[in-house]
């Protein structure tokens, strides 16, 4: 059916029928492109068109979803109903009627900001951007491997419900990067990347690619894998740490995004990603980080990759406090949620497609600048190490202890940055580490990190979400793993 | 079935490249999650994924949509073809590949494809009220699934494919410290023992006597078949496929006919293990045959798709990954040896030792030497005098995974299917030797 509107209105009047208290209808169609290009050749070309529906309700006070990419009539009609036959088979365990959150009902079209749509750029002009990549990681003999990628992605999404909401957005999103590896026997090497360890992700068109300086520190990153292959390895003792912006995106998410996905924390993920330290009774007393330390959901930060105009329940995009001054003030929310907490949801409910039903995700999980330059973050320091782009991760189950690791690192002794270490790792507490932190970089320094590829959920679901980070300075850690 | 091979038919012969290929994997899912002892979602879905890839030359283009129709996969050809058009020629790349009929494959069991929500949700509840008489809450996640598979292209090639699925994993936890994890995996949902898997379950959540702390420090461990499982995993992706031995980054590069793990270590990738049952041909439409990988611990080869089989003057082992993939082959069904003692008589064994149940969140420290760092999760006990004692506060370890492989005392006689990340293994319990523990977790 080419009208979503209409499609939707029958699914949520066979939903109501066939015994919904509440149905949504969400329709997605995906257009999506990658590229990459390795040691000189293109390596793939891929483009992608996908759409469906997804029909989720509430029936005998339970949830029930199904899905189809066949957007024809009679399996709108039978996705409806089988939606409600599988919330009534859920029904028989559900020990409490599923309650949400009120939320304002809008009518409302969204388009993420984007300048020049990467859809209209020819596969050959992409091709040519990469071979000129390519070209740069070839100027440096040393490297042995050259990986560069470009990703792009824009998602028309339509949300309708029994309660009113007829809600359109359209995103655009666009992701480059690169990886060079050196190498003096196959078991030796050293691989550096940029911008990221995982590229740059943010809602903007292909002007994204203007906006990256790949120029300037392709050749930084080739010397810096060369010259790894003969840096000493980390220490094993406990230091200071500062750690760059890229990189502390990485220890947010992990650390103070999951740790607060309300879903989690009442244990909808038990079985899988996990649960939560940051149980509810710790809400507004917990000292989760240092005073200098408050983040915030943020899913209208500007061409964030975990920005929309509206979650999937309805929820119009806002900022939320997570962290104020170190204490934990609120969670990554959904209406069922948010609702067992007696609050109004943060608006992160956000599905995978439209085959997915939505789960409590990150938006922009953003880490409030502070006032120091990358300069004073390390003149502080007498004995420590500063660490660039991560290169391994791993927490445990309930987001407390983890140990990360990242592509290179080097030595500071009296404030002054010295020799390179490879594979530097450390490893702490979540609580005590982001207590322990009492430097951040300055607005200067900051800027909101995509993660593209973020996984949660059974079936997995992967999330676009963001990190708004800055260069810190955490105090005491355990180096060297 | 017969109507996507009609649409593939007649879209290959309006192909203009010089080779084409249709592929298209359709999939009928079911899952069930449930959290505090109540289903939280529940979800169907119905889906069908294409994929073209067309070459012209040595230039190759692919493209994917899910809008099936005459006019969808005209189209899809077309955008592919353009693609191509626009591409750089790959010198490595020779021709897509002919391939013989696959042997009709064995895993599709009615009984899991009709299977229904209300019998999903009785399913759960049997387990819910099992450990409910032990006052452990239940969480889990239940599916039943069908995957249809079809392949072909202009050099002749027609296969199709049809599997089922039916999987739940269950951890069952309290307010305390006790929690217990446990799985079951079969094509037919018919030979899922549900009260099984409870009080597998309930039995580790309840172990008697306190938590005890470990210090960080080298054990000796017993790992359960999700636990080896989880290292096996990662071995595969990293070693066990045809792009890491083309470009040496396997760490079974240049080592074939070396011993890298311990002689009772035998490792195959087996699709059409009676056990394993798994689509009989891959991606490309080649059909899936057993390739050894390590045998009593002596490294004996790896998998292949036609383009990597190619660049090592080998065969393809029927590994080919979906057309748009840039991973590279990696072994999707594998099966070790089982060993011959039980689990019960490897624990007894043991003067001092760590029993894990499983691993979490583990991720590579230092590939090529193979190590990964973790923590254990929902079922760790401390093993004395050849008894479990106590329950373990959860550790994070820093291990070789090849180490570890090469540390192996004994397997046990019974294994177990455990599904991971699309791949499925059949694995026995194993006991190592030296296993590094770097903290609490």
């Amino acid at each position: 059916m080419d009208d979503v509107k209409k499609a939707g209105m029958i699914a949520l009047e066979k939903a109501v029928s066939a015994g919904a208290s509440y149905a949504d209808f969400r329709y997605t169609y995906t257009e999506s492109e990658s590229l990459s290009y390795n040691n000189g050749a293109p390596e793939s070309v891929d483009e992608s068109l996908d759409k469906g529906f997804g029909v989720r309700v509430i029936a005998d006070g339970a949830w029930g979803f199904c899905s189809s990419a066949d957007v024809t009539e009679n399996e709108i009609i039978r996705v409806a109903e089988k939606a409600v036959e599988i919330a009534k088979a859920s029904a028989i365990l559900q020990t409490k009627p599923v309650e949400l959150a009120p939320i304002e009902i809008y009518t409302d079209s969204y388009i993420s900001s984007f300048n020049v749509d990467p859809f209209k750029i020819s596969t050959a002009e992409k091709l040519q951007y990469l071979a000129y990549l390519d070209e740069l990681m070839s100027q440096n003999e040393g490297i042995k491997y050259r990986n560069s990628f470009l990703d792009f992605r824009k998602i028309n999404k339509n949300l309708l419900s029994t309660e009113g909401l007829d809600i359109h957005q359209l995103i655009v999103q666009s992701g480059a990067g690169v990886s060079v590896t050196a190498m003096r026997s196959h078991r030796d090497r050293a691989r550096r990347s940029y911008p990221a360890n995982e590229g740059i992700f943010e809602c903007k068109g292909y002007e994204l690619l203007d906006e990256v300086d790949f120029e300037n520190n392709i050749p930084i990153i080739c010397q810096q894998a060369v010259a790894l292959l003969e840096a000493e390895p980390c220490p094993s003792k406990t230091c200071d740490i500062v750690l760059d912006g890229s990189h502390v995106s990485l220890v947010i998410h992990e650390s103070i995004g999951h740790a607060l996905e309300l879903d989690r924390v009442f244990g909808g993920e038990r079985n899988f990603s996990g649960t939560s330290f940051a149980t509810p009774e710790k809400l507004d007393n917990f000292k989760y980080a240092s005073d200098i330390v408050s983040v915030v959901a943020d899913a209208t930060s500007p061409h964030g990759l975990g920005s929309f105009g509206y979650d999937d329940d309805g929820v119009k995009a806002h900022e939320s406090d997570l962290i104020r001054e170190g204490i934990l003030v609120g969670y990554l929310s959904s209406r069922e949620t948010a609702k067992r907490i007696g609050k109004l949801s943060s608006g992160a409910m956000r599905a995978d497609g439209w085959g997915n039903v939505p789960i409590v995700r990150m938006t922009n999980t953003n880490l409030k600048p502070g006032n120091l330059t990358l300069d004073e973050l390390i003149s502080g320091v007498d004995d420590g190490l500063y660490m660039q782009t991560t290169s391994s991760w791993s927490i445990d189950d309930t987001r407390e202890n983890f140990q990360f690791g990242c592509q290179i690192a080097w030595e500071i002794k009296g404030g002054k940055l010295g020799k390179m270490i490879k594979n530097p790792t450390y490893g702490g507490n979540t609580v005590s580490f982001w207590n322990s932190c009492d430097g951040i970089g300055n607005r200067s320094l900051w800027r909101v990190w995509g993660t593209p590829n973020c996984g949660k959920g059974q079936p997995g679901q992967n999330g676009r979400v963001g990190q708004g980070a800055a260069p810190v300075r955490i105090r005491n850690v355990k180096v060297g793993f | 079935m017969s109507r996507i091979i009609d649409i593939f038919e007649q879209s290959l012969k309006k192909s203009t490249a010089d080779q084409t290929e249709l592929v298209c994997e359709k999939e009928e899912f079911y899952l069930t999650r449930f959290a505090e002892s109540r289903i939280h979602q529940n979800i169907g879905r119905a889906d069908h994924t294409l994929w073209c890839r067309a070459v012209i030359g040595k230039k190759i283009g692919v493209a994917k949509t899910n809008i099936l129709s005459q006019e969808s996969i005209n189209e899809l050809v077309k955008t592919a073809i353009e693609i191509c058009s626009q591409q750089v020629e790959n010198p490595r790349f020779t021709s897509l590949v002919s391939s013989p009929k696959a042997q009709q494959t064995e895993g599709f069991y009615k009984s899991t494809a009709e299977y229904s929500p209300l019998n999903r949700a009785k399913a759960v509840k049997t387990i819910v009220d099992i450990a409910g008489q032990d006052k452990l809450a239940t969480s889990g996640m239940f599916q039943t699934s069908t995957t249809e598979l079809v392949v072909a292209n202009s050099l002749g090639t027609r296969q199709q494919g049809k599997v089922t699925e039916a999987k739940i994993s269950i951890t069952l936890s309290d307010n305390s410290d006790r929690s217990g994890f446990a799985q079951a995996y079969s094509r037919d949902i018919k030979d899922i023992d549900f009260r099984d898997v409870a009080n597998r379950g309930v039995q580790k959540a309840s172990r008697p006597n306190k938590q005890v702390e470990l210090q960080p420090g080298t054990y000796t461990v017993i790992l359960e078949p999700e636990a080896v499982a989880d290292f096996l995993l990662f071995l595969g992706f990293l070693g066990f496929g045809g792009r890491g031995m083309f470009n040496h980054r396997s760490f079974m590069a240049d080592k074939i006919g070396s011993a890298i793990m311990s002689e009772n270590v035998t490792i195959a990738e087996d699709p059409i293990n009676p056990v394993i049952q798994y689509m009989s041909f891959d991606y490309e439409g080649v059909p899936r045959s057993k390739v050894v990988i390590v045998e009593k611990g002596i490294a004996k080869g790896v998998v292949y798709d036609s383009y990597y089989a190619h660049l090592n003057n080998v065969q393809s082992t029927g590994n080919a990954l979906q057309p748009d993939n840039s991973y590279g082959p990696y072994p999707k069904a594998m099966v070790m040896d089982a060993g011959d003692k039980s689990l019960d008589e490897m624990i007894a064994s043991t003067g001092r030792g760590i029993l894990i149940t499983h691993f979490w969140y583990l991720n590579f420290i230092n590939p090529m030497l193979t190590t990964v760092t973790g923590t254990t999760r929902d079922g760790t006990f401390l093993i004395e005098n050849g008894k479990i004692t106590a329950p373990v506060t959860d550790m994070r370890i820093s291990q070789s995974m090849l180490e570890a492989f090469n540390n192996v005392e004994a397997l046990s006689k019974q294994r177990r299917l455990v599904p991971k990340f699309g791949v499925l293994m059949y694995v026995p319990a194993m006991k190592i030797d030296n296993f590094n523990f770097v903290s609490l977790a």
